[in-house]
């Protein structure tokens, strides 16, 4: 059972109505650690950012969730609502292998992985692609683009998380060519 | 402070000045970027900058419905859309509304009344303001020679629907007008659509003055004293000024009280600036239009008041009030403003985008740098040309240029060229130091005095 963003949101908001000053979570080989310190760091694994919908319901400081498996540096931890999250989730290899081709957003908008809520996902991780392959949908104030993979091969990641505003340039997925 | 979280949807010097100012008041901020932003000082010093597309401003700033998105999606309550850009569109003002945004500015029927040149002109004449002497639209030749004689020449026939020149031409007598009235409406048709002109006083030796003022949105209006920029190249400013000393006092009450009435009248709400033509040699003053946004020259007038007009702007978009009575406003010295633009003088202003190698402001008292630039920035070539505002405040005009004569000497900038050496020389003029130009006198005098040097 992996973290779900639904789950750390829900636990971040669990820690902000209970008087604790720290708690340490671990569940299936994940952890997550929530502090009303912003200094205090999680010494065990590299600390890696979630991605946090914003606003968030928590007014006192909360470090970052963190995926014991992952293995990219440490970003900034969360210390304000509006501080700038990384990309997050599941999925991460520890090295990503050269040739895999990212998909980037083209604007900033709001991912979206199915063409609707009761819809499966597009794709998922293992899903064979071509160029005319519809990937994900980036909503921009009601108006909806349905991005293509625009070459043939593999989807290997999904680095975004469904309803997550992504901006320019981000990485959205990456695809291993054919 | 009733509001959270801030959406400053503007960039370079104007994004960091209203950054300032929220950080101080405990706001939470967002900045929106472009991909050739995202490293700015700004963009560091926002709670979170957020990128909304490529470089080129019609894919980034100028998106409404990226920028309203950006707010939305990181729960904003506010959002200050600086000048430029989109902080004359109703269309901002209005769907920020819809979707539970507070604009810091007007409300969209105002910023739509007060663009359309005529609309002002006529909610000026029923605030009871003088306008230029002139018509509504004119439909003939024998209409336009009527109105010329009634006026008295020289006059200028303009495009009512836009600017810039277009349709526009002076004419000393009825010949004139005959000569060159057809031409201009099919100038005017082309380029906006409406081949409509009318006609007004040509001002021979005119100079630009302005009123800062802050309206409540309920009728109450408080000014921040006026403000001469009547050094201008192509319309565009380049030295600002507070107070208008080229003006005798009486005069001057007399305009800042009918630019207080003329947007109270309006309701006006938040930060605006009315306008004016000050004819020197009728000793008259005429309403020209009224930019409903916080303007690039705001400083002196921040300056000579010790007021934050950002502070205010936020006060009366929280819904606390401008938060300042009128009586409680003092002017004191005179402030000098002087843009930095990266330009070329001597190469017909071409713009001089580039690395940045060097940037060392000058410091003291009296001295102010309102500029998001560091040394090894990167002036991207997108955007305006203005890197930065230079503005000295002294105890009155004399000394105030040799405050900023100093503080120009003093300002090490390398990398690229920069309009500053022009600018002192404009300071140093004597026709400047004795305070008597118009506003051709930059073009037709000392920009040629300037490029004999």
């Amino acid at each position: 059972m992996a973290l779900k963003p639904a789950d750390i949101e829900a636990l971040i908001a669990l820690f902000g109505t209970s008087g604790w000053d720290e708690m340490q979570l671990e569940i299936d080989g994940e952890e997550l650690f929530l502090s009303r310190d912003s200094r205090s760091r999680l010494t065990a694994a590299p600390a890696f950012a979630a991605a946090m919908p914003a606003p968030l319901p928590v007014a006192p400081s909360v470090a970052a969730a963190t995926p014991a498996s992952a293995a990219t540096p440490a970003a900034t931890p969360a210390t304000t609502p509006a501080a700038t999250p990384a990309t997050a989730v599941a999925n991460v290899p520890a090295t990503r292998p050269g040739h895999w081709v990212a998909l980037k957003a083209a604007n900033l908008g709001t991912y979206y992985r199915a063409p609707s809520a009761e819809a499966a996902p597009y794709v998922a991780v293992g899903t064979r692609v071509t160029a005319e392959t519809e990937v994900c949908m980036i909503e921009v104030m009601k108006l909806f683009t349905t991005l293509r993979a625009g070459m043939a091969g593999t989807v290997r990641e999904v680095c975004v998380t469904d309803g997550q505003m992504v901006e320019f340039g981000q990485d959205l997925m990456w695809i291993e060519p054919a | 402070m009733g509001l959270n979280r801030l959406f400053v949807a503007n960039r370079g010097e104007i994004a960091l000045r209203i950054l300032r100012t929220a950080k101080k008041l405990g706001l939470e901020t967002v900045l929106a970027v472009s991909d050739a932003d995202r490293d700015s000082l700004p963009a560091q010093m926002a709670d979170r900058a957020v990128c909304l597309g490529p470089a080129a401003a019609t894919k980034s700033y100028l998106d409404i419905n990226l920028v309203l998105h950006a707010a939305k999606a990181t729960g904003c309550d506010a959002l200050h859309p600086g000048y430029g850009f989109l902080s004359e569109r109703p269309e901002l003002s209005r769907r920020c509304e819809e979707e539970g945004i507070i604009f810091v500015g007007p409300r969209a029927e105002s910023i739509k009344a007060l663009g359309d040149k005529l609309s002002a002109i006529a909610l000026s004449k029923a605030a009871g303001v003088a306008t230029v002497p002139g018509t509504d639209h004119i439909t003939s030749v024998a209409g336009a020679q009527a109105a010329g004689e009634e006026i008295g020449y020289p006059v200028v026939m303009k495009a009512s629907a836009g600017g810039g020149g277009k349709g526009m031409f002076r004419a000393n007598g009825p010949a004139d007008l005959a000569a060159r009235y057809d031409s201009a409406s099919r100038e005017a048709l082309a380029a906006f659509g409406d081949g409509r002109l009318y006609l007004e006083r040509f001002v021979e030796d005119a100079r630009h003055v302005e009123v800062q003022v802050v309206g409540d949105g309920e009728g109450s209006v408080v000014h921040f004293g006026d403000r001469d920029c009547s050094v201008q190249r192509r319309y565009q400013k380049l030295i600002e000024e507070a107070q208008v000393t080229a003006m005798p006092p009486a005069l001057r009450d007399r305009l800042r009280a009918a630019a207080v009435q003329l947007t109270a009248h309006a309701r006006y709400r938040n930060a605006g600036t009315v306008e004016f033509l000050y004819d020197v040699a009728r000793q008259d003053f005429y309403f020209i239009e009224v930019n409903s946004r916080i303007q690039v020259e705001h400083p002196v007038s921040e300056e000579i008041t010790g007021q934050d007009l950002i502070a205010r702007q936020l006060s009366v978009a929280a819904g606390q009030g401008i938060g300042i009575r009128q009586d409680q406003v003092t002017l004191t010295g005179h402030a000098i403003e002087v843009r930095i633009n990266a330009e070329d003088p001597l190469n017909n202003f071409l713009p001089s985008p580039g690395r940045v190698t060097a940037w060392q402001p000058p410091t003291g008292p009296g001295i102010r740098i309102d500029s998001h630039i560091r040394a090894g920035d990167l002036i991207p070539p997108f955007y305006d040309s203005m890197v930065g505002k230079l503005i000295v405040h002294a105890p009155d005009r004399d000394a105030a240029i040799e405050a900023m004569l100093r503080a120009i000497r003093d300002f090490r900038i390398e990398g690229p060229k920069t309009t500053l050496p022009l600018a002192a020389h404009i300071i140093d003029h004597p026709d400047f130091r004795a305070n008597r130009f118009s506003t051709r006198w930059l073009e037709d005098t000392a920009l040629p005095a300037f490029l004999q040097e």
